[in-house]
């Protein structure tokens, strides 16, 4: 039963790391669009005057910025390239569920997004001499798994929250640059309004990032690190439990339509 | 009918039909998302990115991010609608007919120019009012005519990615790129000059960066005699971008009447 689906697991991580692999438009995703965005944070923190780039915002968090865009895109748009390619009514028919096999797609795709987030670390440390002295390291390690988790399961409740509609790439434009504009991947979420702060509250992966900018700036406060890697955890349940509901719905709905491409 | 008006009634029309099919955008919820989405949200990114690093005044990034708009209804757009036609199946029809290509190639950019041209301009209306910029001290026609011809030039751009999309699958990535790269080469978030000095060239030969610059210096009031090099300069560079995105296109056309691999151009 175990190896079973331990097989399973290794099938589809294969397969999405090749699919991901071979598409120059995740490389753009991963690489390009991050490494513009930090240039930008880089040339106006120049104009300000500043002697050298916050590195932690400006450089690793564009790296967080190619993992969220890489998973918006492969969580949105997988089950689009299956109605597409014709392949949606086999997954649906096959004895694996719709849903596990989307749980198994989005975490390769969380875990391909590592390599945005390797990369702005190499750069800090490579071209801005960037140094993990005074960095708790412990807490990166967690922050980073809290991080993981709040990642996969937005990606699970994407992916299936967006098979209800054809028009499902417009959504992208709503919760790529949105989310991560609310979250504060780029910059400390205290200089956002309230309201955005506020609205920012219900992703995981805002505490997670909370606890790794904390971590990288040495805090040892366990207390708030813990208050936000629990919030961070209690809120992708939370996301894994709606997305449960909706798996539900989107299979009463194919059976009740007899429409495999209605999904 | 007069061949001229031939001509004409065939440009207006397959223009409005590529505008407005090829590039998806068939319903409004689609059109304001592809043009608004990405635009608004990374304005919004730079904003507070700039707000942290120490710049507080936001106007700046807000008019270049606003006079960005054309990269994604010229660059972006035309480039998809050309390649699409690949990616659609239609690109075998096209090259069957007798339909004079220099018509149907224009026709291509028609819609996106104008539609960029109205979108900025209201854009800009928008953020004086939203910023309370007095009008008073702007040259906003003068602004206007350098957002036209931004508009135009920028087509240039779109005609050589989508030219390079009809062989290549991967075109839309490069146009991505080449799209989110204007975003630090044509002064759109800080000015040309707070770039590195060796990439300055790269900037200058590029269509956006001196209309950009004549429609901020119009802004702050620059009359014609002010910009007047600036615009000659970018309706230059964008003429060369414009031929060299045609004679891409014939000679891929060419190319794919010698292999006899239509649908593969």
């Amino acid at each position: 039963m175990i190896a079973r689906a331990l097989r399973l697991v290794r099938q589809q991580v294969r397969v999405q790391f090749q699919v991901r692999l071979f598409n120059l438009y995740s490389f753009a995703l991963y690489f390009i669009q991050p490494a513009i965005f930090s240039l930008v944070g880089m040339l106006l923190s120049r104009a300000a005057g500043n002697p050298r780039p916050d590195l932690i915002y400006t450089v690793i968090g564009s790296g967080v910025l190619g993992m969220w865009s890489g998973l918006v895109f492969s969580s949105l748009y997988d089950i689009r390239a299956d109605r597409r390619d014709g392949t949606l009514e086999l997954i649906v028919a096959s004895p694996t569920s719709l849903g596990t096999v989307e749980a198994i797609r989005t975490m390769a795709n969380v875990l391909t997004g590592l390599v945005s987030l390797l990369a702005a670390f190499i750069i800090a440390v490579l071209v801005f001499d960037y140094s993990f002295a005074g960095v708790n390291l412990a807490a990166v390690l967690v922050s980073l798994l809290v991080l993981l988790a709040g990642l996969w399961s937005l990606g699970v409740f994407l992916a299936n929250f967006t098979v209800w509609s054809r028009l499902s790439g417009s959504y992208v434009e709503f919760l790529e640059i949105p989310v991560a504009l609310v979250c504060g991947f780029m910059y400390p979420i205290r200089i956002l309004p309230e309201w955005m702060q506020a609205v920012s509250t219900i992703f995981p992966i805002r505490w997670a990032l909370e606890a790794l900018d904390a971590a990288l700036t040495g805090s040892h406060d366990l207390a708030r690190l813990a208050e936000c890697w629990g919030l961070g955890l209690l809120l992708s349940f939370l996301f894994w439990g709606v997305t449960r509901l909706l798996e539900g719905r989107v299979h009463d709905r194919i059976r009740v339509t007899g429409e495999m491409r209605s999904i | 009918m007069p061949p001229l008006v031939r001509y004409a009634r065939l440009y207006v029309i397959q223009a409005w039909y590529a505008w407005r099919s090829l590039f998806g955008w068939a319903n409004p919820f689609s059109y304001f998302t592809s043009k608004f989405g990405f635009t608004f949200f990374s304005m919004l990114m730079f904003i507070f990115l700039g707000r942290f690093v120490g710049l507080n005044d936001p106007v700046y990034i807000v008019i270049g991010n606003i006079l960005l708009i054309p990269a994604a209804n010229c660059l972006s757009g035309i480039s998809m609608t050309v390649g699409n036609e690949r990616a659609f199946g239609a690109m075998s029809y096209l090259l069957g007919s007798p339909a004079p290509r220099t018509v149907i190639f224009f026709g291509r950019g028609l819609f996106h120019i104008l539609d960029s041209f109205l979108t900025v301009a209201v854009g800009l209306l928008v953020a004086v009012s939203i910023f309370g910029l007095r009008f008073s001290g702007m040259n906003f026609p003068l602004a206007l005519l350098a957002v036209l011809i931004t508009a135009f030039t920028t087509s240039g751009l779109g005609y050589i990615t989508g030219s390079v999309s009809l062989v290549n699958r991967d075109g839309w990535m490069i146009t991505s790129t080449l799209s989110l790269s204007l975003y630090i080469l044509v002064g759109a978030n800080f000015p040309v000059s707070a770039l590195p000095e060796w990439v300055q060239p790269v900037s200058y030969a590029l269509p956006m960066t001196r209309g950009i610059m004549a429609a901020r210096a119009a802004l702050d009031g620059a009359g014609f005699g002010e910009v007047a090099g600036l615009l000659a300069g970018e309706v230059a560079v964008g003429l060369v971008y414009i031929a060299v995105g045609y004679w891409l296109f014939r000679w891929l056309e060419r190319k794919s009447l010698v292999n006899g691999m239509l649908d593969s151009v």
